[in-house]
């Protein structure tokens, strides 16, 4: 019984936990028991959270505010729709160009990094991703600008065709491995030299830590992982218009972590469901209001920051600390009802 | 620069004519001195008399604009100081801590101390993600590490604690222990005693003497507690202004003029 919780304790079995929970969408869609539309709602969301993950190493751990995030998904999936549609290449050389080419300019940005901090380097990523922004809507031969560029679902190893659940899959299968080597990583040498650059930068080169290998580790994963999220992005819903990848989807990702949990996975999964799922899934619902859904959002995002300021998901902790607050004082009722008895 | 002069055996670090400007402001002008194999050196001055400004320019923040620095490097290579990068000194067995307590609030004790074994972390960043054999064994090797030197300061139980919110005292000591995980040849103290209460401070030269007794490493002090100083330093160095006042044990510096004249001023200033 004992080695059964421990093995339930470790985080990377709670992970592949949470993995099958998420793989089970697509057979309660299909059962009825939730809406077939709610698929397409938590695959997106999914992959926006791989993206946000990404975000997480730089803000979190590292200190560094971009908002560039959106420039370069969106980058990564016309990419891969350029490659496979166009170019007729099979999925895999497409999904390695890329995540090879927008992490290339994500290193430039590293190094601009050095040079810039805080607000002004936010302003810089900013830039960048309109740059490409508006080379979406102009390089029509690439993007198809404005009418917006399709794509099908992925073809895998050339035979495997997916269709939407299947692909919906992969999303949860990608996510998963990546929650499992950002932990690995976070939790190692390498989180912990990001952790000290962030909180002193004269402490961490007194102990070591080169700050350009490091600032430029932190955009190479987060372009990667932001790289990811744009190629399942294009090949699950299908389309990508120049209009998806504007400074809203980045400062969205910054609200995701904001509002999750700085430097928490699940809080970041959590922040992308409250940002992307809940005014789809249940705000719209409420009647005469689903106008304002994203009105209701906002407001949650303020409630957030205002009360929980490290993130949702230490409201677990905290509704724990509660409850075992409350049983002490039941434990103490009832010794003392005991010694009266 | 050549690297043909030789340190004398029991010497760690030896500084040459170092001098810095910034502007017209001389900060440190012509100073020299050494510090021998454990021993407790301290380096002192009233304010403004550019004793930072020489730490900074041993652990190479501040570059400085002439004279030599070297330092008897944990390969036995002796090495000049100013050759290097502010990230390659801690490599060579030089470390430092900070006059403002410099650690992650939000990270564990035991985590901030692991950021002082930094270095001897040889897996990459792939084997990291991956978690393979090689990464795992050097964590649970530098845990039991950064275990034994909390131990030796008496802060072993707050190991999983957050740093954020400890008594300054405490925060001291982690800075210490992170300070000891790269098994340095001289820790640099910036002002260990600066917010202390007396009590601290009387445990804090314990620990100073303890740390050089267990370590065997050399201490350098940079420090505004005449008693601190007085107390556990084998010799001592007073600057003022930047440049050389007079060097010796607590009692000779205590009783040199010149000295006396820096802190307490002359009857002809008045």
């Amino acid at each position: 019984m004992k080695i059964k919780t421990n093995i339930l304790k470790n985080p990377h079995i709670q992970f592949i936990i949470f993995g099958i929970a998420l793989a089970l969408v697509p057979a309660l869609a299909s059962a009825g028991v939730i809406k077939s539309s709610y698929v397409t709602i938590i695959g997106g969301t999914l992959i926006y959270a791989i993206a946000a993950l990404g975000f997480n190493i730089l803000l979190g751990y590292s200190g560094l505010i971009t908002l560039g995030t959106a420039g370069f998904m969106g980058l990564a999936a016309y990419i891969s729709a350029y490659v496979t549609v166009n170019m007729k290449l099979p999925f895999e050389a497409a999904l390695i160009l890329a995540i090879l080419i927008p992490t290339l300019i994500g290193i430039l940005v590293g190094l601009v990094s050095l040079k810039i901090e805080g607000i002004y380097l936010a302003i810089a990523t900013l830039c960048v991703s309109e740059i490409l922004r508006k080379t979406f809507e102009e390089l029509e031969f690439f993007t198809n600008g404005f009418s917006g560029k399709s794509a099908s679902y992925p073809q895998l190893l050339g035979f495997l065709k997916l269709n939407k659940t299947t692909t919906y899959y992969l999303i949860v299968l990608v996510l998963i491995i990546i929650i499992m080597l950002t932990y690995n990583m976070m939790n190692g040498q390498l989180g912990r030299a990001l952790n000290a650059m962030r909180g002193s930068e004269a402490a961490s080169q007194a102990m070591g830590v080169n700050l350009l290998k490091y600032r430029l580790v932190a955009f190479a994963l987060a372009t990667i992982y932001a790289s990811a999220a744009g190629v399942l992005y294009v090949h699950f819903i299908r389309f990508s218009y120049p209009s998806t990848w504007t400074l809203k989807l980045s400062l969205d990702f910054m609200a995701m972590v904001v509002i999750g949990g700085l430097r928490s996975i699940y809080g970041t999964v959590l922040g992308a469901f409250i940002v992307f799922a809940v005014p789809d899934m249940f705000l719209k619902e409420i009647p005469y209001f689903n106008q304002l859904s994203y009105v209701f959002n906002g407001v949650l995002i303020i409630l957030v920051i205002m009360f929980y300021p490290n993130g949702l998901i230490y409201i677990g902790n905290d509704v724990k600390k509660l409850i075992s607050k409350f049983k002490k004082k039941e434990d103490k009722y009832e010794s003392r009802e005991n010694a009266a008895g | 620069m050549s690297l043909e002069k030789m340190l004398p055996d029991n010497v760690v670090l030896e500084i040459n004519n170092l001098s810095i400007a910034f502007g017209g402001l001389k900060a440190v002008d012509n100073l020299s001195f050494d510090i021998k194999e454990n021993e407790v050196f301290g380096l002192i001055g009233p304010n403004g008399a550019g004793k930072t400004t020489v730490f900074n320019c041993i652990t190479q923040f501040y570059k400085p604009n002439s004279g030599s620095i070297l330092f008897n490097g944990n390969n036995g290579i002796v090495q000049n100081l100013l050759q290097h990068e502010v990230h390659e000194i801690i490599n060579l067995g030089l470390v430092r801590t900070f006059q403002n307590v410099e650690l992650i609030r939000e990270l564990s004790i035991m985590d901030n101390v692991l950021i002082g074994a930094h270095i001897d972390f040889k897996a990459n960043i792939l084997q990291q993600a991956l978690r393979l054999p090689k990464a795992v064994n050097e964590e649970k090797v530098l845990r039991e590490e950064a275990c034994r030197i909390l131990s030796a300061l008496g802060i072993h139980d707050r190991k999983d604690m957050i740093t954020g919110g400890q008594p300054y005292g405490v925060l001291k000591k982690v800075e210490l222990a992170r300070a000891l995980m790269c098994r340095p040849k001289l820790i640099i103290l910036d002002e260990p005693a600066a917010g202390l209460n007396d009590t601290e401070t009387i445990q804090l030269s314990n620990t100073i003497r303890h740390i050089r007794d267990e370590f065997k490493c050399s201490i350098l002090l940079v420090e505004h507690d005449m008693r601190l100083v007085m107390d556990v330093c084998d010799r001592i160095c007073a600057i003022s202004f930047g440049k050389f006042l007079a060097m010796g044990t607590a009692k000779e510096i205590q009783q040199n003029k010149d000295v006396q004249a820096a802190y307490l001023g002359t009857d002809g200033d008045e």
